[in-house]
């Protein structure tokens, strides 16, 4: 399959800070996630994709052709960036007007773009709300629709995720495999390793500004298998949850703290733990108000990776 | 190993660049300028001075009508260079260009910093340089409808009123000085305050600089004149540089003893200090955490 996108040596400083070191790879058609904790320089990667900023050394190239200040090819990218970018006394319909009107689209096309955009967001019926009245989820869905809206062939999305609720992460989540679907090639960063596996197995792990690993998420979760987990829960009643665990081969290590109504579990098999918890609950008639995986985060991942 | 639904198809279509890129970011300027409290009033008062000014002209051409109430002051109504100058470089006129940038223009910069706009403008097909000439134009299409047309339009009813060309006979480099001035004189401002609206995040902020160079120049250049008599601290007020440049491309001697050029120098280097910090505040978000 021909790479869509090419990295050769990348590398990009700000001042003495390095945001990205040497980055070579080849990016192809579908969706890709982009993987780093914050500061790993997920953003610097996509802002020099998106020829935003120009790189220290080496060079992108899209489709063959040299991205930096190539602005003709930035007409088929479509970028979604992960702060929010809108004028609040604007409403949706003349934010996505104003934008599309910087292609080279006709009055009539620009306004059929932008309907078809913001119906694709489910956000039709509230295009002529200001933007200041929109919820979080809302804002997310508009960056998609103004970078979705003029048909770019690469979108490029830093956390579309970010801070949305359950129900419109799985809109967005559909969104985007509905454009890997239309043969689109996709890339999205996010430091939350869950949602990148919603939406695709190719990953690209980014970790102080250097590429750590790259290929099939599989591979990176049989690592984070082999990892013992911290599971947290907090209930009515720790020792009894505690006691009906301790004879489980998976479990490992039992803590009580730091609140006195949270036990912490230690597993090699989380999926197994998962499993037996929600029976366990029932059965010894607990409630339980949380449970959370302290160690469940790309930070966690990477210190492992990295032997920390 | 990833299957994918479908191979990468590449692009078959011509991109075609627009002819005038920076349009829709004058488009969107002016939409927006006209959206803020109280612009459609001020815009509306600064036109008045034309008003008057164009009464005056009708005025000079039916004097004898008129005598009742010029009371022998003909001389002031008599269409001249003088007259054109008066009208460029009155203080009014001055004041409320600077008004209508502070209502049009503050945000220009400021508030595509404040919101993050810059990566969604530089991740289209669009340069830089068409990005400033889109925010100047915003503030050449407010400021040119104060002293370009206006100026012409002296120049028109100057010569339908006199219904002979004699007018253009004796002064044929007004036009010319109308248009040079005018341009000179909303490029300067639109360097000034695309400046002053680079600086901030906050429009309040930059409006208020914006009103307060403008008037503390003026203030300054007042107390050091008053102090040591050199006529040379007019350089120091915008409004005097302004004033200085006006009276030489009409013709007209200047109100203080200073080379206008001097002026037309200090006008270029505010310029010139613009486009470098544009240059250097416009450009992609870099990110460093």
């Amino acid at each position: 399959m021909t790479a869509v996108i090419q990295t050769k040596n990348l590398s990009k400083w700000y001042g003495n800070v390095l945001g990205l070191s040497d980055v070579s790879l080849e990016v192809e058609q579908g969706v890709t996630g982009l993987l780093g904790p914050n500061g790993a320089g997920k953003s610097t990667f996509l802002k020099l994709i998106t020829g935003q900023i120009k790189p220290s050394i080496g060079h992108v190239a899209i489709q063959g052709q040299d991205v930096w200040n190539n602005y003709p090819l930035f007409g088929r990218i479509g970028f979604c960036p992960e702060q929010d970018a809108f004028y609040d006394e604007m409403t949706g319909w003349e934010f996505m007007t104003s934008l599309l009107s910087l292609y080279s689209f006709s009055r009539a096309d620009v306004q059929s773009r932008a309907e078809k955009a913001l119906d694709f967001v489910e956000l039709a019926k509230d295009k002529d709300r200001l933007i200041r009245g929109y919820s979080r989820g809302m804002r997310q869905r508009l960056k998609l629709a103004q970078a979705v809206a003029h048909d770019p062939e690469i979108i490029i999305l830093d956390e579309p995720l970010n801070g949305l609720d359950p129900l419109s992460k799985r809109k967005v989540i559909r969104l985007i495999k509905d454009y890997k679907e239309a043969g689109k090639t996709v890339i999205v960063s996010s430091h939350v390793l869950p949602e990148i596996e919603a939406l695709t197995r190719t990953i690209i792990l980014l970790h102080q500004g250097k590429i750590l690993a790259r290929g099939d998420i599989h591979y990176i979760r049989d690592l984070i298998d082999k990892h013992p987990h911290m599971i947290s829960v907090k209930c009515s009643d720790p020792r009894r949850l505690a006691s009906s665990l301790v004879g489980e081969p998976s479990v490992l290590n039992i803590q009580f703290g730091p609140a006195p109504d949270t036990v912490v579990f230690e597993t090699q098999d989380r999926d197994k733990f998962f499993g037996l918890i929600p029976r366990l609950i029932v059965d010894h008639r607990i409630d339980v108000e949380e449970i959370t995986s302290p160690d469940d985060n790309l930070q966690a991942v990477f210190d492992y990776l990295v032997g920390k | 190993m990833v299957i994918s639904e479908q191979g990468y198809v590449h692009w078959q279509g011509t991109f075609i660049e627009r002819r005038f890129p920076w349009w829709p970011i004058t488009r969107l300027g002016i939409r927006l300028a006209f959206k803020r409290k109280f612009f459609k009033f001020v815009f509306s008062i600064s036109l008045l001075p034309a008003v008057m000014f164009s009464t005056g002209v009708y005025i000079s051409e039916r004097l004898d009508d008129f005598q009742f109430m010029l009371k022998g002051q003909d001389r002031l109504l008599e269409v001249n260079p003088a007259f054109f100058k008066s009208y460029f470089t009155s203080e009014p006129l001055l004041f409320l260009m600077v008004m209508i940038m502070v209502l049009a223009g503050a945000g220009l910069i400021c508030d595509d910093l404040k919101y993050n706009s810059l990566q969604l403008y530089f991740s289209r097909p669009l340069r830089k340089r068409d990005y400033v000439l889109g925010k100047m134009a915003t503030v050449f299409f407010f400021l040119l409808i104060l002293t370009l047309v206006p100026g012409l339009l002296f120049v028109l009813l100057k010569l339908i009123f006199a219904g002979s060309f004699k007018f253009l006979a004796n002064y044929p480099w007004i036009p010319v000085s109308v248009i040079a001035f005018s341009l000179l004189v909303t490029l300067f401002f639109a360097f000034y305050t695309l400046l002053v609206s680079s600086l901030s995040k906050n429009r309040r902020y930059v409006s208020i600089l914006l009103f307060l160079v403008y008037i503390f120049s003026n203030v300054f250049f007042g107390i050091f004149y008053s102090i040591f008599h050199n006529p040379y601290f007019c350089l120091l007020s915008i409004q005097c540089d302004i004033q200085q440049v006006g009276a030489a491309f009409f013709r007209q001697s200047p109100h203080y003893d200073v080379p206008w050029i001097y002026s037309f120098l200090v006008l270029a280097a505010i310029c010139c200090l613009s486009a470098f910090v544009l240059k250097r505040k416009i450009r992609g978000v870099e990110v460093v955490k």
